[in-house]
């Protein structure tokens, strides 16, 4: 006999991100997940961020790798508390992955969590982790085709950071085909370009983030 | 590769619904996925063959469904399919932005053996 069932596959960590985002509620941090391909400079941003964010705000980093604590190491180097979760070879981090780290963090006294997701284009997408927010970054070195190829990481962002654009000269990246491509994916997407390295709008991601962090209990909700 | 998530999920769900009907056996799961979602099937199919050992799954069989991307055009309000990401619109040429379709991920219903007496199943008739 046929049963119609009509269920989300990914139910179960749909709820354990609601439950991650319920406790974020509680605690009034907001949590903002981070996402790109491997080398889109996800890192390199949060270096040049957190020192902006910092005079103002507690800040707590959750650092989504494969392997090794390299990334983990930089952050740490900036002063910010961070924990390192490895995946073991996963793709992606999830909300389970997530709650085992907040244990780590001293999380009653942030008011930002960053976590910084898996590098990789398609499957961390998949994923709501229960955070408030989500930016996806995009480099100038891996091409404007890549809205177009990875339409998920762009859909669902409630930020697209174009970076390493000090790179824009040595490169066909074309900025008009890649925000064209994002906008036809969601119409109403923000883009801000920045370059990492030479400081190159963080001034306006750091205000778009401040921007975002109040009223906390007012932020749109990523599930849908 | 989350593809093997999928699988779990799918069965997971399935699982939940075949207990609820009192079924004795999945024998198919139908699900939809939406083809941003950049799933493989055959690595599904795979993941699939392995999650499934041991549950009420174990000898069910996987009915992929992909949907293609769906865009609305802002000018004559027809729905179309996305095709090669040509966002032109068939009917009038014009753009379209924003999707409409193409991200689901759903079990959508399967197809179970109820053994007659059981009082679940003649409750359900």
């Amino acid at each position: 006999m046929k049963i119609p069932v009509l269920r989300n596959v990914f139910e179960k960590n749909e709820y354990a991100a609601a439950h991650n985002r319920t406790f974020f509620d509680e605690q009034s941090v907001t949590c903002i997940n981070i996402l790109g391909g491997a080398g889109a400079g996800k890192t390199a941003l949060l270096e040049a961020l957190l020192p902006k964010l910092q005079p103002e705000l507690q800040v707590g980093v959750l650092e989504g790798d494969l392997a090794t604590t390299k990334d983990a190491t930089r952050i740490a180097n900036l002063g910010v508390p961070v924990v390192q979760l490895l995946t073991d070879g996963g793709c992606h981090l999830t909300a389970t992955l997530v709650k085992h780290g907040l244990g780590r963090l001293p999380l009653s006294e942030l008011d930002l969590l960053i976590v910084e997701n898996v590098g990789n284009p398609i499957c961390p997408a998949n994923f709501d982790l229960g955070e408030h927010l989500r930016i996806s970054v995009l480099s100038v070195a891996e091409g404007d085709d890549k809205p177009a190829k990875y339409p998920l990481l762009f859909k669902d962002s409630s930020l697209i950071v174009i970076s390493k654009c000090d790179l824009l000269e040595h490169t066909d990246f074309s900025m008009e085909s890649a925000a064209r491509d994002i906008r036809r994916l969601a119409p109403d997407m923000e883009i801000i370009e920045t370059a990492a390295r030479k400081g190159t709008g963080i001034d306006r991601l750091s205000d778009w983030v401040t921007s975002k962090l109040l009223p906390r209990h007012n932020e749109g909700d990523l599930a849908q | 590769m989350h593809e093997f998530s999928i699988a779990q999920g799918l069965i997971e769900a399935a699982t939940a619904a075949a207990q609820q009907a009192g079924a004795r056996a999945v024998t198919i799961l139908r699900c939809r996925i939406g083809i941003i979602r950049q799933v493989d099937n055959s690595l599904l199919t795979d993941a699939f063959e392995l999650a499934r050992e041991g549950g009420l799954c174990s000898k069910a069989l996987l009915d992929i469904e992909k949907v293609p991307l769906r865009a609305q055009c802002t000018a004559c309000d027809e729905p179309f399919e996305v095709d090669d990401w040509n966002w032109r619109c068939p009917k009038c040429d014009g753009e379209s932005r924003g999707l409409v379709g193409g991200d689901e991920l759903e079990l959508v219903s399967i197809e179970a053996e109820v053994d007659d007496e059981d009082p679940r199943a003649a409750e359900r008739v």
